[in-house]
């Protein structure tokens, strides 16, 4: 740890890192509480998986593939979006099929672009140590966006997650507000792809957010305690990674993963010491 | 109780191939407190989305203060019959209530004062002041039924519309529910769906019995011959099925 503190303080490359993971923490543990509590993970790993469409598509006209990533995000998500709201007894499979079709069109693409790109391995499995300072204030942008419509919205999103037919009594629009909710969350997944890569992406969106769950009475508790936990997961994964050389979004997907089992243990724990 | 308050007229409703309403009309009067009874599939549900504008008749009309449907629809308080929402969602029993004043304007995530105070007011006359901070996984049936309640009230509305508010309570707070609907209905148009008519028929002023199409619209003249009429036949129907 303490050859990772001394690093820190020597290499730009760890001390944007560091930074990368506060801000993809905003956005995971915003948005993350979203996917948790309306439970649509599975459609969200489907909108994550799809993007690589995006990505192999700028490869292969050699455009910026995070561009390609985000236009695929919302591209999917609205679609997704709209046709579930039409054929909404058929969710898993539309999604089951968007995931691996999206996939599908990323590794065509990919394989008619000349030369192996290493660059693309990173997109899957997120190279956290090659963020540079341009795509630190990307995720800056991308954070603030999201958050002023969550901030405005705050109240209607929450109306139309909580209670759909209420909403709709008090004559809110709830099919703008669903669509609406999955391009918030596309525009997340490009933020934490960079972190953790668009595999792992589904890690950071719940687990974080399901263990805040556990703690809090009200959902913009929620937002800050799953993001706090967001970024210290992160954190604690770019420091332990960083002296055995291991993968760090592998690194940091597994810390959450085992937070998340250890908070669920202790909540199970604590709660039959008290009944019992 | 003169004023038509809810003018239903020949009204004709079907999910997909299947009647639910056949040629319903009925008219509901200010400040009445009516209750609409029937068996289980027998449209009570149906009536009360078409009458909240949830649901469009594929024939005949529903007026609400003499206007077309959909426009006034903030006068409606509802309290539905199933919870549609999950009893883990991070929410307060205060969060729930305030609900109640959000509109399609509604920004960023404060309540104004006014907003407060009927919500206060609201959970004192439904005595839920106490757990005001509590998170709604943690309430009984009879405390989350009395939540709902007062969601619907603090909106301030002219007609409260409820979905057989009593179904998963036990009796004595079914009593409780009823009373304070009692006094409410001094003031408000009350529609009160429900299976129970022994019970109800002490609390309503009128009683409109549904089985599809209506029965019959009059209390007083509700007799034993009609209640067969009403629950015997479809039970009846149900035997078909299996």
């Amino acid at each position: 740890m303490s050859e990772f503190l001394i690093a820190l303080t020597e290499y730009t490359f760890l001390q944007n890192a560091v930074i990368a993971c506060l801000l993809a923490s905003i956005g995971c543990g915003v948005i993350g509480s979203y996917v948790v509590v309306k439970k649509i993970s599975f459609l969200t790993g489907g909108i994550a998986h799809s993007v690589l469409a995006g990505m192999g598509m700028a490869y292969f006209y050699n455009a910026s593939p995070i561009m390609g990533a985000m236009i695929a995000a919302l591209v999917s998500s609205i679609l997704i979006g709209w046709i579930n709201l039409r054929w909404k007894e058929h969710e898993d499979i539309l999604i089951a099929a968007f995931w691996s079709a999206g996939m599908a069109i990323g590794i065509i693409f990919l394989s008619r672009t000349p030369g192996y790109n290493v660059d693309l391995m990173s997109y899957l499995f997120g190279n956290i140590l090659l963020i540079t300072g341009n795509d630190l204030l990307l995720m800056l942008l991308l954070d603030i966006l999201v958050l002023t419509v969550v901030l405005i919205c705050y109240k209607l999103f929450l109306l139309s997650i909580f209670d759909e037919e209420f909403a709709r009594l008090h004559g809110i629009n709830t099919e703008f507000f669903y669509i609406l909710l999955l391009c918030l969350i596309s525009i997340t997944i490009v933020i934490l792809i960079q972190l953790v890569g668009l595999i792992l992406v589904i890690a950071l969106l719940t687990l974080p957010a399901a263990i805040a769950n556990q703690y809090v009475t009200s959902l913009y508790k929620m937002f800050i305690l799953s993001s706090i936990i967001c970024g210290v997961i992160s954190i604690s994964g770019v420091a332990i990674s960083y002296a055995p050389d291991l993968p760090t979004g592998s690194v940091i997907v597994l810390l959450a993963c085992a937070s998340y089992f250890i908070s669920v243990f202790l909540k199970q724990f604590s709660s039959q010491k008290a009944s019992g | 109780m003169t004023k038509v308050v809810i003018d239903i007229n020949n009204v004709s409703f079907n999910y997909g191939t299947v009647p639910v309403l056949e040629n319903v009309s009925l008219k509901i009067y200010e400040d009445e407190f009516i209750g609409i009874i029937g068996p289980n599939a027998s449209g009570k549900s149906t009536l009360l989305k078409l009458v909240l504008g949830l649901l469009e008749p594929d024939r005949g009309t529903i007026k609400k203060y003499n206007n077309e449907c959909k426009h006034k629809r903030h006068h409606i308080g509802y309290v539905p019959q199933h919870i549609t929402f999950a009893r883990d969602f991070p929410i307060t029993v205060e969060e729930v209530v305030m609900m109640g004043h959000i509109t399609p304007a509604s920004k960023f995530f404060k309540f104004n004062k006014d907003e407060v105070a009927s919500a206060k007011q609201a959970m004192q006359a439904l005595e839920i002041e106490d757990i005001a901070n509590r998170q709604i996984g943690a309430l009984s049936g009879g405390q989350l039924q009395r939540v709902l309640i007062a969601r619907a009230l603090v909106c301030q509305p002219n007609i409260l519309i409820l979905d057989e508010p009593t179904s998963n309570v036990d009796m004595r707070v079914e009593e409780d529910i009823f009373s304070l609907l009692k006094n409410y209905s001094e003031h408000m148009t009350i529609i009160v769906v429900s299976h129970d008519i022994a019970f109800i028929s002490g609390y309503v002023d009128r009683v409109a019995c549904l089985n599809r199409t209506l029965v019959c619209h009059d209390t007083k003249s509700i007799s034993g011959k009609i209640i067969e009429e009403l629950y015997d036949a479809p039970v009846k129907m149900i035997h078909h099925h299996h």
